[in-house]
């Protein structure tokens, strides 16, 4: 029993929705059963007429947008989906996965734990959330004073790598080639828009500094110039790299556990201090 | 921090580490022991000290007092209210309506409670608010000024302070079921808890509102030494107790018999019907 006055809790004057509200979705009722749907729409459209005349990237594009994209947006969403859909072996995400498989973890949650993951500050769905931020905030300024600005920055001295905004900087010490190539052919798609252009102006200026494009800055350039929101652009980015997180997981679900290494005690090297 | 760029491609960080791990926490020799942080784990660990000072020990690198370790476990224990409509532990319902495995849902409900609005997630705000708060109130700013002067406002320039105020309720009943644990565990409040309760006295009489979990645990956590980011990592699982009780209760039940809805229980609100485009 709560005595003191002060400590009283008392519900607030507030209230909220009778029913949630949705612009995405409208599940019309069956005739037969008010818990099952006769139809569904997307934004308006029958979700099996879109199936039957529109592509995957075109209803994903409008599941988050609320109208169908232009061909030209249509392209540059499909490039990204393929480009990116794989972050490949060596990715901590997709090694989370691959972890999880052969110690034979359900295959069900195989892909939450690479995508959990994948949300991280680092790499993943928070720094393109952050870059597309950071884009926004700078398209109007001259990337290279914004490269300045960023540079001036002092630079962890932890030894490992440098991003000097989010979605920019070195990859194992060096300009990450893949990301760069994929920002070369995104400029070449008339989809392609002030970030795309914005951010490789920015990478002119970071380039002596051994700095570039990043995977999750080509995304979130990418995403911004295709009208998607910060807020979407971690999920998206989680979304994007599923698949290949996933295919890796499961070529080793049904692999013995001595398919990945389990380092000997010459290799795990517990510091002096760690033992008794 | 340095402000000189490293030599293009220069990988020796990495060629240090790669193909091996390299631990100061510890780990198993097989045939010899399961070392942790200077401690053979089963045989100092195993029936003498607590969990929760293992937590600790894990999560930060330092061995608490057993005093500490159970007031953690009270404050875990404030976090397990087996409610369903509490939003993390509706996710562990949700879960086992639909026969999620009870690690899946577990581990989705914890995802939940990292947040902004509740749960681990909004305790580096929390414990950043106090901590400096403390160092302006050494500088000379009262506890009303603390209010004051605080930047962010909501309707009516009511200050939005990390710790301050919960959603759906006013006042927190925790707080006081804490305070008497910690009394009785023989630990005594510090110089941040005592200025919390001094900011809660301001944000009760200017605008009826009051300190919450967050706040108290932030401050206390503060007085015991521990940094912002080491409570986030501690209270990582704040809320799993609460969203297994949810969980067993659905999974227990029918399949899809949890809260079902028809589909007039959504309000849509979007486009009309329209045809799809050549």
């Amino acid at each position: 029993m709560i005595t003191d006055p002060a400590q009283q809790v008392r519900k607030r004057d507030i209230t909220f929705a009778g029913r949630t509200r949705t612009e995405i979705w409208q599940e019309i009722p069956s005739k037969e059963n008010p818990y099952l749907a006769g139809q569904c729409r997307c934004h308006g459209y029958d979700i099996l007429e879109l199936a039957g005349k529109r592509s995957f990237a075109e209803v994903l594009f409008l599941l988050f947008q609320g109208e169908l994209p232009t061909p030209e947006q249509a392209r540059m969403l499909e490039f990204l989906l393929i480009a990116m859909i794989n972050p490949g072996p060596r990715h901590p995400a997709t090694r989370a996965a691959m972890n999880a498989a052969v110690s034979k973890t359900h295959t069900q949650h195989l892909l939450p734990i690479g995508l959990s993951v994948l949300g991280g500050a680092h790499l993943g769905g928070a720094e393109v959330l952050a870059s597309m931020r950071f884009l926004g905030a700078n398209l109007e300024r001259l990337p290279a004073e914004v490269a300045r600005e960023c540079l001036a920055a002092p630079r962890p001295d932890d030894g490992g790598d440098f991003h000097p905004a989010p979605g920019f900087g070195s990859r194992f010490g060096g300009i990450d080639p893949m990301p760069r190539q994929m920002a070369d052919v995104l400029a070449t798609l008339p989809g392609n828009g002030d970030a795309v252009a914005w951010g490789t102006a920015f990478v002119e200026a970071l380039a002596p500094h051994g700095l570039g494009w990043l995977g999750p800055g080509i995304a979130a350039a990418c995403l911004h110039d295709l009208g998607f929101s910060p807020w979407a652009g971690a999920g998206l980015f989680q979304l994007i790299c599923a698949p290949g997180i996933l295919a890796h997981g499961l070529e080793l679900a049904d692999k013995p556990i001595t398919s990945m290494p389990f380092l000997d005690e010459e290799h795990y090297v517990i510091a002096a201090e760690a033992r008794k | 921090m340095s402000s000189l760029p490293k030599q293009g491609n220069d990988t020796s960080f990495w060629d240090q580490r790669r193909g091996r791990i390299l631990t100061r926490k510890g780990g198993w020799i097989i045939g010899e022991a399961v070392y942790n942080h200077g401690y053979s784990m089963l045989d100092d660990f195993v029936g003498e000290v607590s969990f929760f000072q293992v937590l600790a020990l894990n999560t930060v690198g330092r061995m608490v007092e057993r005093s500490f370790a159970d007031w953690l476990e009270a404050l875990f224990i404030c976090l397990s209210w087996p409610d369903s409509r509490i939003w993390c532990n509706q996710i562990g319902s949700l879960a086992g309506t639909l026969r999620a495995s009870p690690v899946a849902a577990v581990c989705s409900g914890i995802l939940a409670s990292d947040a902004k609005m509740y749960g681990p997630g909004c305790m580096t705000t929390a414990c950043d608010f106090i901590v400096g708060a403390l160092r302006d109130n050494n500088a000379g700013l009262s506890p009303e000024g603390i209010v004051d002067c605080h930047p962010n406002r909501r309707n009516g320039g009511i200050p939005v302070i990390a710790g301050y105020a919960r959603p759906v309720a006013t006042g927190d009943e925790r707080i006081a079921a804490m305070a008497r644990t910690a009394a009785k565990l023989g630990l005594e409040d510090g110089k941040h808890l005592s200025l919390a309760y001094e900011i809660e006295k301001i944000m009760q009489a200017k605008w009826d509102e009051s300190m919450n979990l967050a706040g108290y645990g932030a401050a206390f956590f503060a007085d015991q030494g521990f940094a912002a980011q080491e409570v986030y990592r501690l209270l990582s699982c704040w809320v799993n107790s609460g969203v297994h009780a949810c969980y067993a209760e659905a999974a227990d039940q029918p399949p899809e018999s949890f809260f079902p809805l028809h589909c007039e229980d959504i309000d849509y609100q979007g486009k009309p019907p329209r045809p799809v485009p050549a």
